[in-house]
């Protein structure tokens, strides 16, 4: 296990590498730039919807710091207002999250050099766009897990989690102040829907999404929300069964040109 | 999701454990194959399987609450599912989650002023 900051101890290249490191922090900071509105309006649409829901401001303030995962965060609420069991509060969370076990997967080659620990710590931090700043750019990268990678990482993680953050307290505090007939909660199924209908780009991702729909609105009278599983379910193989169709279907024009 | 405040979301154990528990789905999920991935190899199979998992929750969740039904009421229109498709159709147009969540409010409190 070498650990590529261990350069570090060379006293004489001290300068040069903190030099090195501040400028890949800041380029880090820079990548992110473009998308600080979207993170701000993320995050206070956030923290409007866990007061609205009736979470008290002490409650909503360890749910953002603790938890740091805006969509996991808007999934669990409704459950929670309707008492939903916490298995299947944690159970749909880890769904919604299912797109950061592909996101580590593609992170692994630059991390493995730490300590479990400080990997669950990379973890915390790397949210949607950590993913989407940093992958494509060092993806091709001969030589992974360099101390520019690392520090680029953290100069983007930092601010995402520092907008998202101020932006999310934010949010907290208006929420006391924002009179309920605005309905701004009805922001926050806005803000999911944000999210899926850029996923909905194939064939395969559409047939998923309708099937999943139909299937949760036939549910719904199901105890428990357990509609959520049954649509899941159906959505995943929904989804694959039309990818492998459609990959069928190549094949043959494939072979008869 | 309606505005009214209810019970559970008051009970404070009951939340705390929530909040505990999403916490750890957070790390869990985020660090998994950065720690595993140097003793199992993520199969293209599950691959592609996780990819569906996460759009079909996000819509599991939000169908309900846009087009509400139940035994004894039936199907019930709801304002919000016009200004949810009002939104969809500006994201398709803009690709800003800004621009659509701005005329999805908009589109709501209008309808609302309407019907009412």
């Amino acid at each position: 296990m070498q650990n590529p900051d261990n350069h570090n101890k060379d006293g004489a290249h001290a300068g040069t590498v903190r030099d090195e490191q501040i400028a890949a922090f800041k380029e880090g900071v820079r990548a992110l730039a473009p998308a600080t509105p979207a993170i701000a309006v993320w995050g206070m649409v956030t923290g409007l919807a866990m007061v609205k829901v009736g979470l008290s401001q002490t409650l909503a303030l360890a749910m953002t710091l603790l938890v740091y995962a805006g969509s996991a965060q808007l999934t669990a609420l409704p459950l929670i207002m309707v008492g939903a069991p916490l298995w299947l509060i944690f159970a749909a969370s880890v769904v919604v999250n299912l797109r950061f076990v592909i996101f580590s997967a593609a992170f692994h080659p630059f991390f493995r050099h730490y300590s479990v620990l400080k990997r669950l710590l990379f973890g915390y931090f790397s949210g949607d766009l950590g993913f989407v700043v940093f992958i494509p750019r060092y993806a091709e990268a001969p030589v992974k897990g360099t101390r520019e990678q690392i520090w680029f990482f953290w100069g983007l993680s930092i601010t995402n989690w520092t907008i998202w953050q101020v932006s999310s307290i934010i949010g907290i505090f208006l929420g006391a102040i924002i009179p309920t007939e605005w309905s701004l909660e009805f922001a926050a199924v806005l803000a999911l829907m944000a999210i899926v209908v850029p996923m909905a780009t194939s064939r395969p991702m559409l047939a998923s999404i309708a099937a999943a729909s139909v299937v949760a609105w036939l549910a719904q009278p199901l105890p428990l929300r357990l509609g959520l599983v049954i649509a899941v379910v159906t959505g995943v193989v929904a989804g694959i069964t039309v990818e492998k169709a459609q990959e069928r279907k190549h094949a043959r024009v494939g072979g008869n040109s | 999701m309606t505005p009214s405040v209810s019970p559970p979301a008051s009970d404070n154990l009951y939340v705390w454990l929530a909040i505990l528990l999403l916490a750890l789905c957070t790390v869990l999920t985020r660090s998994s194959f950065m720690v595993l991935g140097d003793k199992v190899p993520l199969p293209e199979g599950v691959r592609r399987a996780l990819r569906y998992a996460p759009a079909a929750a996000l819509v599991a969740i939000v169908v309900p609450d846009l087009l509400p039904w139940s035994l004894a009421t039936g199907p019930v229109f709801d304002i919000k599912i016009v200004a949810a498709a009002v939104a969809a159709a500006v994201m398709v147009l803009t690709r800003s989650t800004l621009a659509m969540i701005f005329t999805g409010m908009a589109a709501f409190w209008l309808l609302r002023w309407l019907v009412l």
